[in-house]
């Protein structure tokens, strides 16, 4: 899993990780927000841009070829990366070289991060939370294994919460709306100023009318106090950004994160009708509106009538559990690309971790397996790796382990004796 | 009382090269000094250092590797786990990792990185102390070379004196012992060719005994030795090869006049003995990284311009290194001592010591690198704090090109300051 250095997929990025994870995959991270402080810090130099340009394209090649070594020594079935990873295409295509599958999810809006048009033919499968119009100009650049995959919620994550008194009052309101301040929301929230209205998130700044409304200063909002904000709110906005203010309830395709966050919640939401909507949710499992005046004549109608926003809230999450989670859109992904990619996953010669040892060792490798949260089922190499993830001093049979993977590779190979 | 590992998990040779390094931390007050070794070497271990505190692992693979995977993993995991666990148990204020070996490097995980020297395990990462690194530099200059032995001892401030490690040679009456090494490997002397210098010896000396030594391997290649000597030397000759247990080669080398030999674990064994050494040195064998220890050795030392190469890639001059050894003149070189005799593609190489530790000097046939080798020798003191070379312009662009900006931009527990107090600035102090 390639991470992006920072942005709004990073939080994707780990929720696909630990979705993986839970399917029984071995996903080892490249965590590249480490290397973010490193690349701002050459913001510092006040230097020429000429130069600051070229020490930039230095220093993310350096990022790129760290994935590019971590790929070689895990060798990964597939390396998926979230949009804005910091992969060149140079290192595309030295993996394409290796025989390692690449994927990307490109969790943004095409028309607007129009960047995905450089680099999209170099992954062997693109995935995009839009349809139509992509499909057809990844098409014509030469991208032939596209996928449709809308966002998801992670249910560890995001799911109802007993609050206290006080995160109640905190986090609590009649109506609100978490995330940042785009053009179309700031001119839209204007008339939700009449309710008892909290304002969450970042980018509201110089907005006299808002203001007042905005919680925490406008300090980013970490992902569990969100959580604690849809789960204390009565009535959740959720109006889907848009970088112009003339029409305010855009109707475009994609749904965003915040839509299955919040019904995975069990939360209620008034959310913005999508083109792509309809195969999502059911028209009783989420509460929509198509203009500010339908907005305004359904918060009052559900601000008084509590037991139907109860009712859409748990038909939405039910729907999110059975569908829409990360595990589920991970699922796809990997079908797809099992489909598209010939021989893939590559079948590797490999014994199961406990295969062959006496009773008394596979006891223990199978509580080791245990401690790491692997399956019994769980390869020797992946063993290893798992092992290889560990911080700090290791035990005796971690490090035996590790050590019996070495002397394989350093003399049962040799002899032809490696299972 | 500090308590130190050393994790040594090379062959033979290896095992007798780390003698400087547990010497110096035996002479430290108090110190319990413990080693970590491939259990086939312990019975040898325990001869060579008998206070050391022994932890055999199960780690070469000559034997297991016959097993079936399953049974290979049962046997180095009954083994080893059991062993390291004893390992772990132990609060160590320093473990010194030889090897650059992966086996070394997972083995390291046992402990706090902060402790390790040489090849540490970080949270999953191998890591290269700075030392290690800098030899990998000068490797790139092979004919200059520091001794393994004192590569490893130098892991420590202030490593006791070359001279105190082995005893200056001296024969004590047992004949001549001739070590046949793999026939495959290009660093020893096919049987036709060490039986012309065996007889040389044997004749210009007057020993009567002749002892062969080596492994079961090598008994094909003793007997061709045999059939290639002149009778009167085929005679008094016993063939040892695959006979000996750790204790008898002991016993054997410790009783020797002279030890022939390439570059092998028995002539560690009678440098340690203080047996003198007469080596023969070709192909990747280079006296100044991997000679015998001591005062009173020998090397004939191949030099012709491809020497030192690497044994695991294949030789495209033809063994040009073979030649000089096969040259009569060399014979006569060993009646005569007349430097004039010699041939040329061979040096003969007089053991010496000096304050970083082993060195041979020049005795017949050239040496081109003998002053680059000085001026190496006091590039590596002064990083050491060994001692001050004399300044010179050849002193610094050594430091330019074995320094690397890495070395002083982090911090590392074996930089030059570092390995002593573990700080990277002196200005803190």
């Amino acid at each position: 899993m390639v991470l992006p250095l920072y942005g709004g997929s990073l939080p994707i990025g780990r929720y696909c990780t630990a979705a993986l994870r839970q399917l029984g995959h071995l996903v080892e991270v490249f965590e590249a927000p480490d290397f973010y402080p490193s690349y701002k810090a050459l913001h510092g130099l006040k230097v020429g841009t000429d130069r600051l340009q070229y020490l930039e394209n230095s220093y993310l090649q350096v990022v790129s070829q760290s994935v590019l070594a971590k790929a070689e020594t895990f060798e990964p079935d597939l390396v998926l990366a979230q949009a804005q990873a910091p992969l060149t295409i140079q290192a595309l295509k030295r993996l394409k070289r290796d025989g390692i599958t690449t994927a990307m999810w490109f969790v943004e809006d095409f028309r607007l991060f129009t960047y995905w048009k450089g680099f999209a033919p170099y992954y062997d499968v693109f995935a995009v939370i839009q349809r139509d119009e992509i499909f057809k100009e990844l098409q014509a650049i030469g991208v032939g294994n596209a996928l449709y995959l809308p966002l998801a919620a992670q249910p560890e994550v995001h799911k109802p919460l007993e609050l206290s008194a006080a995160e109640i009052r905190k986090f609590g309101s009649d109506v609100s709306f978490m995330g940042a301040g785009y053009a179309n929301r700031r001119v839209a929230f204007r008339d939700l100023i009449r309710h008892d209205f909290k304002l969450w998130g970042t980018e509201w700044e110089g907005d006299s009318v808002l203001e007042p409304y905005v919680q925490m200063a406008g300090a980013r909002v970490s992902s569990e106090d969100c959580v604690k904000i849809f789960n204390a709110t009565k009535v959740n906005i959720n109006l889907h950004s848009s970088v112009q203010a003339k029409e305010l309830v855009t109707g475009g395709d994609f749904i965003n994160p915040r839509t299955f966050e919040i019904a995975a919640c069990r939360a209620f939401q008034l959310v913005d009708r999508r083109i792509l909507m309809p195969e999502a949710f059911a028209d009783d499992e989420l509460a929509t509106f198509g203009s500010m005046e339908e907005l305004q004549d359904k918060i009052a109608h559900y601000l008084a009538h509590p037991d139907e926003r109860a009712a859409i809230a748990a038909r939405g999450q039910e729907r999110v559990l059975r569908e829409h989670t990360y595990c589920a859109r991970m699922r796809t992904l990997l079908d797809f690309v099992g489909e598209r990619v010939p021989g893939w996953p590559k079948q590797r010669a490999s014994l199961q971790a406990v295969e062959g040892l006496p009773p008394e060792l596979a006891q223990d490798i199978s509580a080791l397996l245990d401690r790491l949260a692997l399956p019994a089922s769980t390869s020797f190499e992946d063993l290893v790796w798992a092992i290889r993830q560990q911080q700090g001093r290791l035990g005796e049979l971690e490090t035996a382990v590790l050590f019996l993977d070495e002397w394989r590779k350093l003399y049962a190979r040799k002899t032809g004796q490696d299972g | 009382m500090p308590a130190y590992l050393v994790i040594q998990l090379a062959r033979f040779g290896d095992l007798v090269q780390t003698k400087r390094l547990l010497l110096s931390l035996l002479g430290e007050t108090e110190a319990e000094v413990h080693l970590c070794l491939d259990e086939s070497l312990v019975a040898l271990a325990r001869l060579l250092y008998p206070t050391v505190h022994l932890h055999p692992v199960c780690a070469h693979g000559t034997v297991l590797a016959k097993l079936p995977p399953a049974e290979q993993a049962r046997v180095l995991l009954e083994r080893n786990v059991t062993a390291f666990r004893e390992l772990a148990g132990i609060r160590f204020s320093r473990v010194y990792n030889l090897n650059f070996s992966p086996l070394n490097y997972r083995l390291a995980a046992l402990f706090d990185p902060q402790s390790v020297r040489g090849h540490v395990w970080q949270n999953g990462q191998e890591i290269v102390g700075q030392w290690s690194r800098l030899a990998m530099r000068w490797s790139a200059m092979r004919r200059i070379g520091l001794n393994i032995a004192d590569f490893w001892a130098w892991h420590h401030a202030s490593p006791v004196p070359a001279t105190e490690v082995n005893p200056v040679a001296k024969g004590k009456g047992g004949g001549l012992g001739v070590v046949m090494a793999g026939r495959e490997s290009r660093r020893s002397l096919p049987p036709k060719v060490l039986a012309a210098l065996v007889t040389a010896l044997l004749d210009i000396r007057g020993d009567d005994a002749l002892v062969l030594l080596g492994s079961k391997a090598e008994l094909q290649a003793a007997r061709q030795l045999e059939r290639e000597l002149p009778g009167r030397h085929a005679r008094v000759l016993k063939n040892l090869c695959g006979a000996t247990g750790w204790g008898s080669l002991v016993d054997v080398v410790g009783g020797l006049d002279l030890v022939l030999t390439p570059d092998t674990g028995t002539m560690h064994l009678a440098a340690h003995l203080g047996i003198p050494v007469l080596a023969t040195f070709l192909s990747s064998a280079w006296c100044f990284e991997t000679g015998p220890y001591g005062l009173g050795h020998q090397v004939l030392q191949a030099n012709i311009e491809c020497a030192p190469c690497l044994e695991s890639q294949p030789c495209t001059a033809q063994v040009a290194c073979l030649q000089p050894f096969m040259d009569t003149d060399i014979v006569r070189y060993l009646s005569t001592l007349d430097a004039n005799h010699l041939p040329s593609g061979v040096t003969v190489f007089n053991s010496d010591t000096d304050k970083l530790g082993q060195t041979f000097t020049a005795k017949a046939g050239p040496d081109p690198q003998s002053e680059l080798r000085g001026r190496f020798r006091d590039f590596l003191s002064e990083h050491l704090s060994a001692g001050q070379g004399e300044p010179s312009q050849m002193l610094n662009e050594l430091a330019e090109r074995l320094y690397m900006e890495r070395d002083w931009m982090v911090p590392d527990a074996e930089s030059s300051s570092g390995r002593f107090s573990g700080i990277s600035s002196s200005i803190i102090t």
